[in-house]
Formats: structure tokens, sequence, C-alpha cells
């Protein structure tokens, strides 16, 4: 079969076409993806800092707490560390 | 040859008239049969000015186990926004609305903005979230566009919100933070934002540099304070109740590891919610602790004392003769109960907080080496990372009145910021030295590097020997006078001095009835692991520090060694068999 220059044109022009369809196609999907999982980390970032200010909130509960009023009585006894004890004096 | 090549373009023209049918006929169907449908989903896809979302980095508290718990950090959800051209029933849509938005405008403006025809999008709901955005999304109500939105939130609403600032538009159209560390730390929280998405092929032609190290992500981040929540929270709960039941103008706290200036809790009241800025005043927004300066009274007088033992002017054991009220430069200055101590140790000045005491320190200490001290002590900003931060007023150390030196030695006549004064006081807690506060442990670049910041500037002032003499007077302050040494704990060391300072009055002088109360303390005393500086402006119906910050200051030390589990520093002595259980 003879060399043809217009089929090697024509050929080297459909890859071309081919790759850059692809290119294109490749970038659209990129962006989109990234966008995507973008928001999505955002909306997950959203969600743990609806439960940080619930932990907040209800460390803030437990703080402002009348523990007498709640039911629970004070302690009678306070009891110390010895200066003999293994704790003491660390 | 000729008829094959008449039939091939035929053939050619065939399809080129049947690929022209077959675009025109998908025209009709676009334009003419799927018209509206494609022209309200253009409309629901407008956005809004800027296109872009906000995008900031988080400030994270650090709970004591290493734990990050956001500060500051992004909320998303939804907007909604009109087109009054398209919007055929206001009346259906605002209910549509309201049936999901818990903020939107009245219904009033709500059909003032309808009836704005020239306009095509007038936004009339924040913040719905996940669920209602897409729930008003799918009715498709002609007119109305749920577009997607994020919005600067703090999780801990009121907690430390003056210390992690605000973000909100300034002169110009972009959101930047305006206060406390989001003012500071702009450069690293503010995104740009093309970060997002960079097109990986545009970029390898032009810019490849860029795509291989991003500089931004060398440069943005999140930031780690070193506050500790249930600190703060602790802090903030006791002042909240402190100025509740006193009254006070103000009251405000420090909590700061003496050792490298970490502060652990830093709290005033009245305070705001960042989530909620309309309604407040706007003199909240500063931080009362780098920008307003005090008289703090008393709680100067253990750096007078340091100052005179450290410049070798008195020793423990020096004596003087205390008359109760002393005349200097025709002023006169008095002890706070006015009475006479006699011929007493130094020691004395600290337990019974003695103004003709801390007077006579000054003038044995002369002019210069006072105002040596006192410079090197507040003479400069603490460096903190807060905007704004404001310097001392130490206008009566430069004049040659002694009145001046005398009233300073006991603080009053000079003015210092509360982070000025913790600085101060932290060298006699870590045995001489001043640390640089600070609030910011760490960055977390973006770039997934953590650069530790560096907080180092310490300035030596006291010898350590100097220092532990201060501290033992002030332990016995804490075991012997406050509470009646009720507020003794047997296992644990603790250094304290209260102050109460005459507030300035308008015209020049001060108030006899109106005062300013401190208090300072630190444990375990002679290698402590945390400061605390409190003050309460104004309190009314109490005259002495000791009656309204005592209580305040004891339930933090005990609530900090529960805590932290700090472990005891002194023990109950077996000889003196002292009862190892306390009936309450």
């Amino acid at each position: 079969m003879p060399f043809s220059l217009v089929s090697l044109m024509g050929g080297t022009v459909a890859v071309l076409v081919v790759a850059y369809l692809a290119l294109i196609a490749v970038v659209m999907s990129y962006a989109a993806l990234t966008i995507e999982f973008s928001q999505s980390l955002r909306n997950d970032e959203a969600s743990v800092a609806a439960l940080e200010g619930q932990y907040l909130a209800a460390v803030a509960h437990i703080t402002a707490l009348d523990y007498t009023a709640a039911g629970y009585a004070q302690p009678v006894l306070k009891t110390f560390v010895r200066a003999k004890s293994v704790t003491a004096l660390r | 040859m000729r008829a094959q090549f008449r039939s091939r373009i035929r053939l050619v023209l065939a399809f080129l008239i049947f690929a022209a049918l077959g675009i025109i006929l998908r025209l009709y169907f676009v334009q003419i049969v799927y018209g509206e449908d494609y022209s309200r989903k253009a409309d629901r896809q407008f956005s809004s000015g800027g296109g872009e979302l906000f995008d900031r980095g988080s400030i994270y508290f650090a709970r004591k186990d290493g734990a990050l718990i956001s500060a500051a950090t992004l909320g998303s959800g939804f907007l909604v926004a009109i087109n009054p051209q398209v919007l055929a029933d206001p009346a259906a849509a605002y209910s549509a609305i309201t049936a999901v938005a818990t903020t939107t405008v009245s219904r009033d403006a709500f059909f003032a903005a309808a009836a704005k025809k020239a306009q095509v999008y007038i936004e009339v709901a924040h913040r719905l979230s996940e669920t209602s955005g897409q729930a008003l999304a799918a009715k498709a109500i002609p007119g109305v566009q749920v577009l997607r939105e994020r919005w600067r939130q703090y999780p801990g609403a009121t907690l430390a919100s003056q210390t992690i600032g605000i973000v909100s538009y300034g002169s110009g159209d972009s959101l930047a933070g305006r206060t406390g560390l989001e003012a500071v730390y702009d450069g690293t929280l503010s995104r740009s934002g093309d970060s997002l998405y960079r097109n990986f092929f545009a970029e390898l032609f032009s810019n490849v540099g860029n795509l291989l190290v991003n500089a931004r992500d060398a440069r943005h981040g999140d930031i780690v304070t070193t506050i500790e929540p249930e600190v703060q929270t602790r802090l903030s709960s006791d002042l909240v109740k402190l100025t509740e039941r006193y009254g006070s103008k103000e009251s405000g706290g420090i909590i700061m590891d003496p050792a490298t200036g970490a502060i652990l809790a830093i709290a005033s009241h009245p305070t705001y919610d960042g989530n909620n800025l309309q309604n407040v005043d706007p003199l909240l927004l500063g931080n009362p602790f780098a920008e307003h300066i005090h008289e703090f009274g008393s709680i100067m007088k253990p750096l007078t004392m340091t100052a005179a033992l450290d410049a070798g002017v008195v020793t423990p054991e020096t004596t003087y003769n205390d008359t109760g009220c002393i005349t200097v430069n025709t002023r006169q200055i008095c002890n706070w109960d006015l009475k006479a101590r006699g011929v007493i140790p130094m020691r004395q000045i600290i337990m019974q907080s003695l103004n003709v005491g801390a007077s006579w320190l000054a003038t044995e200490m002369g002019q210069a080496t006072f105002r040596g001290y006192f410079t090197k002590l507040f003479g400069e900003k603490t460096g903190i990372d807060l905007p704004n931060e404001t310097g001392a007023l130490l206008g009566n150390l430069s004049k040659p009145q002694q009145v001046g030196f005398d009233t300073a030695a006991f603080g009053q006549g000079i003015a210092v910021t509360p982070l000025q004064m913790i600085r101060a006081l932290g060298a006699l807690a870590n045995g001489g030295t001043m640390v640089t506060p600070h609030l910011v442990s760490a960055v977390r670049l973006n770039s997934g590097i953590v650069r530790t910041l560096d907080w180092g500037g310490r300035v030596p002032v006291f010898a350590t020997s100097s220092v532990r003499e201060t501290v033992s007077m002030m332990g016995a302050l804490n075991d012997e006078i406050l509470y009646n040494g009720k507020a003794k704990i047997p296992t644990m060391s603790v250094a304290v001095k209260t102050g109460t300072a005459q507030l300035t009055a308008p015209g020049g002088g001060y108030y006899t009835d109106r005062f300013f109360h401190s208090f300072v303390g630190f444990f375990p005393s002679y290698s402590p692991r945390f400061i605390i500086l409190l003050y309460t402006n104004d309190p009314k119906g109490v005259q002495y520090a000791s009656e309204t910050l005592d209580t305040t200051f004891l339930d933090l030390v005990h609530f900090l060694i529960d805590y932290y589990a700090v472990p005891p520093d002194r023990g109950l002595s077996a000889q003196a068999d002292l009862p190892a259980a306390t009936r309450l």
C-alpha cells in the first residue's frame, strides 16, 4: 500500500480531536468532582460544628448546674492527703 | 466514474440536510417546546453578585487532652432569593419560604421586594438548613431561587467571643477579620476564591510552578489556640455570677500558665454572641484585656516588695514604723483602716496590705530604682496576639514628686492593662522572668504542615531568691488571712493578693465610695501551673476585693486542681496530727 500523506494527516487530526475531547471531559469531570467533594466536606464540617456547639452548650450547662437544687447532697467530709501518703509531695 | 462521483456528492448532501434538519428540530424542542422549563432552570441557577462562596479557616480551642474544638468555623446552608420579574404568586411564595426559614424578611418587606419588577435578584432569607433548603428547592417555585451559602459560625456563642473576634464587612465588599484573633490571623484564615478549583491543564502551560508548590497552601490554614474550653466555660460562668451578684459594671479574668505565657482562659462580662451581632454595643467588640487600662490597687504591692528585696534595699527581717498615715508632697496616704501598726516586719506589708508600708518601700528604693523596675515591668506592651494593644500610663513616674512613686507602690496613680498586670505578676510565679502572654500555639497550614509558634522573648526582672520571699508572704496571706484561714488547702500551697483601688472621678481625683477590685493568685506556690487574675469594676454594696473575688478565685483553684489532677505539693504533717478529714 503506497504512503499517503492525506491519510496520515487525517489520522493525526482524528487522534488530536479525540484527545481534545477527552481532555475536556477530564477537566470538566475533575472540576465537578472537586466542587462536589469540597461542598461535601464543608457540609460535614458544618455538621461537626453543630455537634461542637452542643458539646460546648452541655459543658456550660453542667458548669452552671446547681447540684443541691438537682437533688445531690453536699459532701459532709473533706479528706486531705497526709505527708506520708504516697500521693503527697510528688 | 463521473456518475459515481455525483452519487457520492448527493450522499454527502443528504447527510448534511438531515443533520441540519436534526439541529433545527432540536432547536425547536429546546426553544419552543421546553423553552419555559429551561428558562426556569436558568433562573434558579442564577448566582448572586460575588458568585463565590465564603471560605475561611477555622479557629480551635484545645482541650487538655489535645482534642480540638471549633471556636470559629463555617456554617453551611442555603439562602433564598426572589426574582420579582418571574415571581407570579408572592403570597404562595412567602408562605412556602416562611414554612422552612427561621429568619426571613417581614411580610411587608417581602411584598415590597416582590413589587420591584426592575430587579431580578433580591435575597429574602438566610441560613436555611440543608434539609430545609433542599425541601424548598424541590418545590421549584417560579421566581424563587435557593442558593448555597456559607457563613462564619461560632459554636461556643459567647465563649471567649471578645478574644476570638468577629468577621464583618469593612469599607470594601469583602468579609475579613475585624477584631480579636480573627483580625490578627486574618492572613492565615482568609481564603481567596480561586483556590478551590484549578484547571490542571491550563496551569500546566501557564503556571507550572504554582501547580507543584502552591504558595497559598504554605500561607493559609487554621489556628489552634491555647484556650481550654472547659476552663474557659468555668471562668465565664463564675464571672457572670460575680457581675450579677454585685451589679458590677464589668468583670474579667485571665488564667495563664506562668512558665510559658499560654493563656488557658480569658473571659469578661458583659460580652456578646458572635453569631448574632445585631444590637451589640460596639464598645463590647474590642478586647478589654489589651485595650483597657486600670489602676489595679494593692495587687501591685507584691511587685513593689519584690523590687525592694531584689534591689537589696530591704530584707524580709527589715522593720519599719507604720504610723497609719503619712503626708507626702502635701497629700495624705493612709492604710485601708487608717490604723497604725507600729514597728513591724516586711511580711506584714503584704499580709495586712499596708499602703504606708508600700510607700515606705518606694521611698527607700529611691525614684530611679523604683522607676527602673516599674518601667521594666510595665513600660512595654506585652506582645500578645491581640489587636490594638494599648500601653500603660506611667506618667507619675516621670515627675519628681515622691507622692507619684508612693501611690504607684500600692497600685494607684499608674494604670496598666490586665494583660500587663498578669505578665508582671507571672514573674513572681515563675521565678522572676516575664514571659509573653499568647493565645495561639500553632498554625495548621493547608499544606499539612503544623507550624508551632515560638513565643520567646523572656525578660528577666527579679532574682529567684527575691521572688521566693514575696511568694512566701503571699502564701501566708492565703493560709492565715483569707477567709480567716479557712481558704487554706492543706495539700496545696496557694499564693494570693487582693487589691482594692478607688475609681477615678471624671473631674479629677478619686471617688470615695466606688472601687475597682482585683485579685491575683497562683499555685502550687513554688512551682505554679496556673496564675489567675480577676477583677470587677465598680461592684455595688461592697468595699474590699476580699469580699467579692475570693469566692470566685477559690472556686477556680479547686476546679483547676480537680480538672487537671494537680498533685499535692504539701501534706498534713504526721507530727502535727491535724485531722486528715474536715467535717464540712
